[in-house]
């Protein structure tokens, strides 16, 4: 990792800890300067660049989050059998405009049941779904179109709702590129690999400008880099004022977000993160 | 401790990281490296001890100058008296104990 990757990293873990924009462009220029009188690694001289935004943020605070937004998606009491089986039992969650909330527990557990019966396309045995505005859902896989090539699928998205060919190619790109993927390509979809595959569908999600966005582990296949930028666009919509909904099994990435949704049965755990909402009680 | 020498220094003149750092390190306080060095700037700065202003030098690009206020004055006298009051009796007892 050379001094601007360091630098690069810096700035999105400035950005997640939600340091105020302003002060985290002059504590990145003023190690930037440092680093170009001194020389030397960034990693000796400042530290990893988690642990130098933690010392940041010890010094200087964050900026006041943005007034969480009104509240978007309600899920309450879910219940969804299949058979004989309960996958999900009384599961809650209500998620407001500026927020990012964490499905999280074991696999089969009901992670993804849960997610598609708030995105309607699913319906629970018991419990009620409210969604105000716009929303979007981005599956596990699946979603796009084979034969197309990733701008017909921006054409695709933005016809419905209205939108000029020229006008939604541009959007999708811009929106690829805050993925880190060049979307101009010609190679359609079935040729894309897993990972970029992912953020085709992904973006797409994003298009419409949704006020509600469900995600159901979306980042399958990413590599480090690509892991990151999906975490930073996830701050940006949520500063934006989306609601997001993120279903996850990587538990170090729960700093980041506002609320979290354990359906993991209590019995197997008992031990429940502060902020935590309830799924089986 | 080093709030205090940081103070110090820039009651003398102003200054910016980089410059403080081998201040420190030429007067023999040792090396300190910027991980630490700019969040104690930026604690100063935020308590209101220095005031901080981005400028070009008369060589090379701009950089953050850090410059006491009368704030800043009145913490290194204090923070100072109140150094060199704990340091005093104990450099005696070190003092005597080396030279026995």
């Amino acid at each position: 990792m050379n001094a601007n990757d360091w630098l690069r990293a810096l700035t999105a873990e400035l950005h997640q800890r939600r340091v105020a924009a302003d002060a985290a462009r002059h504590v990145v220029a003023e190690a930037a300067t440092h680093l170009r009188d001194g020389g030397g690694d960034p990693w000796v001289v400042f530290g990893p660049p988690q642990q130098y935004a933690g010392a940041i943020v010890e010094s200087i605070g964050t900026a006041p989050g943005p007034r969480p937004g009104p509240v978007r998606l309600h899920a309450t009491g879910i219940t969804k059998r299949y058979g004989r089986r309960t996958v999900l039992r009384d599961a809650t969650l209500t998620v407001r405009g500026g927020q990012i909330a964490a499905v999280i527990g074991a696999n089969g557990c009901g992670k993804s049941t849960f997610l598609r019966i708030c995105a309607g396309l699913l319906s629970p045995d018991a419990g009620a779904v409210t969604v105000s505005g716009r929303l979007s859902y981005c599956p596990q896989s699946g979603g796009t179109a084979d034969f197309l090539l990733p701008d017909e699928h921006f054409v695709l998205v933005g016809a419905g709702q209205g939108m000029a060919r020229g006008p939604a190619r541009r959007a999708g790109r811009a929106a690829a590129r805050q993925l880190g993927w060049e979307a101009d390509g010609n190679v359609p979809a079935r040729h894309l690999s897993g990972g970029t595959r992912q953020k085709l569908n992904l973006t797409m999600s994003t298009l419409s400008k949704p006020d509600v966005l469900l995600l159901d582990e979306p980042y399958q296949g990413f590599d480090q880099g690509s892991y990151v930028n999906f975490w930073d666009q996830l701050s940006r919509l949520r500063d934006t004022g989306t609601a997001v909904v993120v279903v996850t099994h990587l538990l170090n990435q729960l700093d980041r977000v506002d609320t979290v949704l354990d359906l993991t049965p209590a019995q197997e755990t008992g031990w429940r993160a502060p902020g935590v909402q309830g799924g089986h009680q | 401790m080093l709030d205090i020498c940081v103070l110090a220094l820039l009651a003398e003149q102003e200054s910016y990281g980089y410059q403080l750092a081998q201040a420190l390190d030429a007067v023999g306080v040792g090396p300190i490296q910027g991980g630490t060095l700019y969040p104690v700037l930026l604690r100063l700065q935020k308590t209101g001890l220095v005031t901080a202003e981005w400028r070009e030098g008369t060589a090379g690009p701009a950089r953050k100058y850090y410059r006491l206020t009368d704030h800043g004055h009145t913490a290194l006298r204090e923070g100072g008296r109140a150094w060199l009051s704990f340091v005093a009796p104990v450099n005696d007892i070190v003092t005597k104990g080396v030279a026995r």
